[in-house]
């Protein structure tokens, strides 16, 4: 065998240690300068964060509540801003995750925003309570109704009401409407789901409707409800309840629903605002569908027509639905806190935001001690008109 | 009874798209010993392609919804003939078969995450409106069924009665199955094995573009991510019918399909996964070969 020369691989010990203290004394002098040679300015807007879900199976609902958003920081801006300064909107996605809400808070954190709007699904809202309250920052959710969202006085509050009341007039409705033999369709994974159903039931009982069937599907992602709807056609029943949201309702649970035999009343909540935009096929299978909603935007009092009008002008019409109003309530809600707080502080404009009494599009509202106002229902129905479906009035309850 | 009927016929229904779905598995596993796992995405890609061009039949020309199916097979064979010429063919000349699974393992995740980068197709759930299987229950002898489950379920049985036919009485049929029971022998019989290959590709994933079909026509929304669940469900399908057998995959793509519908109707649909998954590991404990699988060995 020839002698071969052993040839070195790679680089020696001694020159990798040399590399490593290069690039550490490096970075620690780029740190340094960065952290405490350069000063601090002082902050020329007041930032204040959004998380919603920009992109994924909400978007139409991220992008009705960011345009909302924007339009009351625009209005304010435009009339000299708040405590002087303008307002800077920072938005982050969360597709609708947790987990990525999650990220998004601290993302914001990181940024010093004043305080934060979001999240819109409940159990993405869920996920930032407790480190809104560890980070003591205020949290206002335009849109999540699930009671477990605020249930002390800390810093979270929200513009819309609860599920509880919520489910509770569903429940009334149905009552109501002579629809006593009810069933139920709903997710087992899912806070804004589970919570409705827990209210309609309490609130069943004492209205004397009975629950003649109840059946499930594991999680908000199922997209085969066809056992559960075939059981739920062959019970008898005078109204089918389903508290899921929009992009399920409409091209999967309806469809489904009356393809499997049914062809009664549906009612759901606030999530079906939106089904609008996702109808597949016949549009007649979603009539005698009824839902509570927010607010409706055939209501003629002025404060509503005037947001109606501002929106319609600045944004796509389509995309307006009942959250863009409530988004509005709580960005201005948020801008009375800091106006009344006269400051930025995280605290004072907690304080400020508790029991705070504010009237606004969504209605005239009374914020109780955990954060939550007592306000009206809107019962809605959906209309084919000219080839396309369009909410209607049906009527309030309070 | 009738309830149980009715539950009978979703099981079938959801089983027959498994079953078109566990054909391509089976069929790419039979010839190169390799578990597809991207196959779950040349559905996606599929219900993509019926996204794009139902509109354009239905709204432009005033044609059927479903023949957007034969634009669908087109690209989805497309894209399966690609990925074994760009991805597997290489790593099968070089590597072994776990590189050739990993290989199979990245393909899915690029394929998902260009589909969601893409603006067109994008992360956002994308809706097909217009009916592929014209809407509204039927009665038929009391049962409540719709048309949507009476075609998925026909058309299915006659591809796969169409798709053994060719196997066994064709001539390409029959180099499927000599190339998927000894390669080197094949070659010596003069059998193009690569392109042999190439076309089970191409068959295997026009298959799931009809099983796209399948789903669209009842599920209506198309996702990025919709490949996943569904071709992870197919392949616990294939592997209980037996995996490079067949008429197992359509035999396991059934039994799945009626195991999931019975079990959320009767127990828990939260247990319905559970079960199905379960099935796979008793399956490989038990009978590792499958229901209709031969445990032929390795031949020295």
């Amino acid at each position: 065998m020839s002698e071969t020369k052993a040839k070195k691989k790679g680089i020696s010990k001694k020159t990798l240690i040399i590399i490593i203290a290069a690039v550490l004394v490096v970075a620690v002098a780029v740190w340094a300068i960065l952290t405490f040679a350069v000063p601090e300015k002082e902050a020329e807007t007041i930032k204040i964060g959004h998380i919603a879900p920009m992109t994924g199976a909400l978007a139409a609902y991220g992008t009705a509540v960011n345009n909302a958003v924007e339009l009351a920081i625009s209005e304010i801006n435009a009339d000299g801003g708040l405590l002087g300064k303008q307002i800077e909107l920072i938005t982050k996605d969360n597709q609708a995750d947790p987990a990525e809400t999650v990220s998004a808070f601290n993302a914001l954190l990181g940024e010093d925003v004043a305080a934060i709007i979001g999240a819109v699904r409940s159990a993405c809202t869920s996920a930032i309570t407790g480190l809104a309250n560890d980070e003591k920052i205020v949290l206002i959710t335009a849109t999540s109704t699930a009671d477990a969202i605020t249930e002390e006085d800390n810093y979270v509050f929200r513009s819309c009401y609860k599920d509880s009341f919520q489910g509770r007039m569903v429940a009334a409705f149905c009552a109501q409407q002579g629809w006593t033999k009810v069933g139920i369709l709903y997710t087992v994974g899912d806070a804004y789901s589970t919570g409705l159903r827990d209210s309609f039931l309490s609130a069943a009982e004492e209205l004397g409707l009975e629950i003649v069937e109840e059946q499930s599907t594991s999680d908000i992602l199922a997209v085969d409800f066809s056992s559960q709807l075939t059981t739920l056609a062959s019970a008898d029943i005078d109204v089918l309840f389903a508290p899921y949201y929009y992009d399920t309702v409409g091209p999967k649970i309806i469809p489904q629903a009356r393809e499997a035999g049914y062809d009664g009343p549906i009612v759901g909540a606030d999530g079906f605002d939106g089904t609008e935009s996702v109808t597949v096929g016949d549009l007649s299978v979603y009539e005698n569908v009824f839902f509570t909603n927010h607010y409706s935007p055939e209501d003629t009092s002025e404060i509503v027509q005037n947001f109606v009008s501002a929106y319609n002008a600045k944004y796509d019409p389509a995309s307006l639905n009942a959250l863009a109003a409530l988004a509005y309530d709580a960005m201005n809600m948020l801008a009375q806190a800091i106006e009344t707080a006269d400051s930025i502080d995280h605290d004072a404009i907690r304080e400020a935001m508790v029991g705070m009494h504010y009237v606004g599009v969504t209605g005239d509202m009374t914020l109780d001690e955990t954060g939550t106002p007592a306000k009206s229902v809107s019962i809605l129905t959906f209309k084919v008109v000219d080839d396309a479906l369009v909410q209607s009035f049906v009527a309030t309850a309070q | 009874m009738t309830d149980f009927l009715q539950q009978v016929i979703v099981g079938l229904r959801i089983g027959s798209i498994y079953a078109l779905i566990a054909l391509g598995y089976t069929m790419v596993y039979g010839i190169i010993r390799l578990i597809n796992f991207a196959h779950g995405e040349f559905i996606m890609v599929g219900g993509y392609t019926l996204f794009f061009t139902i509109p354009i039949f239905t709204d432009s020309f005033g044609l059927p919804a479903w023949l957007g199916v034969f634009v669908a097979i087109v690209v989805c064979a497309i894209v399966g003939i690609l990925s074994e010429l760009l991805a597997y063919r290489p790593v099968r000349k070089k590597g072994n078969r776990m590189t050739a699974l990993i290989t199979a393992i990245g393909m899915s995740l690029l394929l998902q995450n260009i589909a969601q980068a893409i603006p067109a197709m994008g992360p956002n759930p994308r809706v097909i409106a217009e009916d592929i299987f014209q809407a509204g229950s039927l009665d038929i002898l009391g049962i409540t069924t719709n048309r949507t489950a009476i075609f998925t379920i026909v058309i299915a049985a006659f591809v796969m009665i169409g798709l053994q036919l060719f196997i066994q009485k064709t001539k390409l049929g029959r180099a499927m199955r000599s190339v998927s029971e000894n390669k080197a022998a094949s070659t010596l019989v003069g059998i193009n094995v690569n392109r042999t290959i190439v076309i089970t590709f191409a068959i295997g994933a026009g298959l799931a573009a009809v099983g796209a079909l399948m789903y669209c026509a009842q599920y209506r929304t198309v996702t990025n991510t919709m490949g996943s669940l569904l071709g992870l469900k197919a392949f616990v399908a294939a592997v209980l019918g037996g995996i490079g057998v067949i008429p197992g995959a359509m035999l396991g793509g059934m039994l799945i399909g009626l195991i999931e519908a019975l079990v959320t109707a009767y127990i828990s649909s939260s247990l319905a996964n559970a079960l199905v998954f379960l099935v796979l590991i008793i399956v490989l404990l038990l009978k590792p070969a499958g229901i209709m699988g031969k445990n032929v060995g390795e031949k020295v």
